[in-house]
């Protein structure tokens, strides 16, 4: 019963469950008063339910057993999903993973595994902190990349001189910030905004609580390797992300469009995609 | 249990072999087969106002415009397919004749042929003469630039958006809120003497983009998928389930090195705990099996199962006798040793003729011995990898079944990967049997072709 109803009920001393309504309107101490209330409590009742078994029936139901008839009714063949999963490895990154995949299922990969690689290579270096050496394998790979790419450059540069200053060379991070970076920083607002947010780490003591902290923290190590990771995928004419999340984000999202309409068993767990019963 | 499990697995991947053998179409690529409109309907055109050239592309106004009621209107020959994203044709106009009152737009079916596209009821025109857009009222509204003779103009249908959107000389104009259910009719009209358009269904390249504008809504709706977001590493554990379940031992060893290695590294969650213990089960075994079965050496594969899981086999008549008996009869046809081929399927396939369900395949398999090349025809297709992988994952699923822990078969037969890839194409055929049938649904194999632009 609604907020208002219970109100109504215990403002007259009743206490009433569900079940209780039909003892009391059965009639035992009321008086006419109280009855002729009650009546009319019981009409609000008997209302408020014919509403909500309209809203009911006005939203779709399929039943467990009607959704896995359409289910049973995709057909999905085994060697598009390899295909899938090969290229999940290989844009993530898993070369040896990739080739052991090709062999034990004879899927072929959709880009040449040596060339994942070298781009793996590049991104490690980035990850360690080797800036100088990944822009050198970059530029071995394909010297386009970076030219064609000047915000990429310039992470990149920032990483090396976030990397000078956490190893404390202040000179030759002042040095190279004046002389690599500041030029650049004349040529674009945003850049010019980021090396002063850099810069800026040299002049406190205690660099994890200043507010540029996070820049020397591992995350942004990750941010440019994603970001150089992606770059080498793009120039190789290949999508810089794997296919499956996407296809899991479709999922979710074709599932809240279809729970306006339609009440359905759907997936809530993706990683033991077990199906719930619909709610009616 | 075991033999409950064992006959659903056995009767799934029998069908499997059926659905690879071509004999039945999937019922997601009949989407492909909707047709099209490809020339003008001349039939139901009012003759008296226009000519229709023999190429049944072109039409010429050859009456005298007096009155509302003689117009010269064309419908395409078939309605507009609905089974896609958009739908879209083009007009050239040749002559604008005496007034240049050209239109185009769709119709539904029924229409009255004596009057202007938009003028009536459940029909959409856009106007060369005023520019404006009609949609059943006599009265039209400012919608865009006029057009006339040397400029190409397009109409098109955008069945995610639900809206009709024009073109001229490829810019965009509209777009306009589509109202009419059911199937529309390209259509164009001609009103004054001497006005003539041609028009292009498709056949030759359109003036307009349609490549890049379809690309465009895409990328919207791609945007609003995108910014969903994931639980942490959920794909990686589903990729991960997916080579276990198969048994692909070697690839999950040096996936689990490579995540254990990465930055941030990997690690599994283990609140996955009793399914991470069912996908492991009998893995080196399963992967042997698939080895084996891979490099066609069935034999062996039976000799193992012998040795490991005899109730899988022990049954002579089962599904999974049956698969690995077809593939040992075609590795000998595959090497050439027919003779062996004949006097191994005498042996064997007897037991099975007997049986409805295999009886097709059996005849299939048969059949290869009928042909010089047998790859080359309607049987080729039992030479193919793609044979041998059902027989490699039926036998996978077998496995899998005689776990104890296994409650439902359906485990043993699908990945959770498959598993979520059917639940995403049921979830857009749905949410498209919601919208009238109108618009793409989803299908694995475009996705994967589709990518590499990089």
């Amino acid at each position: 019963m609604t907020f208002l109803e219970s109100k109504f009920f215990s403002g007259l001393g009743l206490r009433l469950g569900a079940s209780s309504i039909s003892r009391t309107s059965g009639g035992s101490d009321l008086d006419g008063l109280e009855g002729g209330v009650l009546m009319s409590l019981f009409w609000i009742v008997i209302r408020q339910l014919a509403e909500i078994e309209a809203m009911a029936t006005s939203k779709k139901v399929i039943t467990r057993e009607e959704w896995d008839k359409k289910l049973n009714d995709v057909k999905i063949r085994k060697e598009d999903t390899n295909k899938l999963v090969m290229n999940f490895l290989v844009t993530e990154g898993y070369v040896d993973a990739a080739e052991k995949f090709r062999m034990e299922s004879g899927t072929e990969p959709d880009i040449d595994i040596a060339t994942i690689t070298d781009r793996m290579a590049v991104k490690k270096a980035v990850q360690s902190g080797n800036v100088e050496d990944a822009i050198e394998k970059v530029n071995d790979l394909n010297p386009e990349i970076l030219d064609t790419n000047p915000q990429l450059f310039f992470h990149l540069q920032q990483q090396r001189l976030i990397e000078l200053i956490r190893n404390g060379k202040v000179e030759e991070a002042l040095e190279f910030a004046q002389e690599k970076l500041a030029p650049r920083g004349e040529e674009n607002q945003s850049f010019l905004v980021e090396l002063e947010r850099t810069v800026a780490l040299l002049a406190f003591e205690d660099v994890s609580n200043c507010p540029v902290g996070e820049l020397l923290n591992i995350s942004q190590r990750l941010k440019t390797a994603s970001e150089v990771n992606a770059a080498i995928l793009t120039s190789q004419s290949h999508e810089k992300d794997p296919k499956f999340p996407s296809l899991l984000k479709m999922l979710m999202w074709a599932q809240n469009q279809l729970d306006e309409k339609v009440a359905y068993p759907r997936i809530d767990n993706l990683s033991t995609a077990t199906l719930e019963d619909p709610a009616a | 249990m075991v033999n409950n499990h064992q006959d659903l697995i056995g009767s799934y991947f029998l069908g499997l072999w059926k659905q690879n053998s071509g004999t039945q179409t999937p019922p997601a690529e009949d989407d492909e087969e909707e047709e099209a409109p490809t020339e003008l309907n001349t039939i139901n055109t009012y003759g008296g106002f226009l000519n229709v050239f023999p190429d049944k592309l072109s039409v010429q106004y050859t009456s005298v415009n007096l009155h509302g009621h003689d117009v010269g209107v064309v419908q395409a020959n078939r309605p507009a397919p609905v089974k896609r994203l958009l739908y879209y044709f083009e007009i050239y106009v040749k002559n604008a004749g005496a007034k240049g009152q050209i239109a185009i737009g769709f119709t539904a079916e029924g229409f009255k042929m004596r009057r202007q596209p938009g003028w009536e009821a459940n029909s959409y025109g856009y106007h060369g003469d005023d520019g404006y857009l009609y949609r059943g009222q006599g009265k039209g509204e400012t919608f865009g630039p006029t057009y006339t003779a040397g400029d190409t103009v397009g109409a098109g249908i955008n069945y995610a958006s639900q809206e009709f959107f024009f073109t001229k000389n490829g810019t965009i104009v509209g777009p306009v809120y589509k109202d009419v259910k059911g199937p529309l009719f390209p259509t164009i009209a001609v009103h004054s003497q001497n006005e003539e358009v041609r028009v292009n269904f498709g056949k030759e390249p359109f003036f307009f983009d349609l490549k890049a504008f379809e690309a465009q809504e895409r990328a919207k709706q791609q945007m609003m998928i995108e910014k969903m977001s994931l639980p942490q590493n959920v794909s990686h554990g589903i990729v991960r389930s997916y080579l276990l379940h198969y048994g692909y031992e070697d690839t999950v060893k040096f996936f689990d090195m490579a995540s254990k290695n990465s930055l941030p590294p990997i690690s599994l969650a283990q609140e996955n705990g009793c399914s991470e213990q069912y996908n492991m089960y009998a893995l080196n075994r399963r992967k042997a099996l698939r080895e084996l079965i891979r490099s066609g050496q069935i034999d062996e594969a039976f000799g193992k199962l012998c040795d490991w899981y005899p109730q899988i086999i022990q049954d002579d008549t089962s599904a999974t006798c049956f698969l690995l008996h077809c593939q040992k009869y075609i590795e000998l046809v595959r090497a050439g040793m027919l003779e062996d081929a004949v006097a191994y399927g005498r042996a064997e396939f007897g037991r099975f003729c007997v049986l409805e369900e295999y009886n097709n395949l059996v005849k299939d398999c048969a059949a290869l011995l009928a042909y010089e090349q047998p790859q080359k025809s309607r049987v080729g297709y039992l030479l193919q990898e793609s044979q041998r992988e059902i027989v490699a994952d039926t036998v996978n699923a077998m496995i899998l079944s005689t776990n104890p822990n296994v409650k439902d078969s359906q485990d043993c037969m699908h990945s959770y990967l498959e598993k979520l890839l059917r639940q995403l194409t049921a979830c857009y055929l749905e949410r498209r049997s919601l919208n009238g049938d109108q618009g793409e649904a989803f299908h694995l194999r475009s996705v994967l072709d589709r990518g590499n632009t990089g």
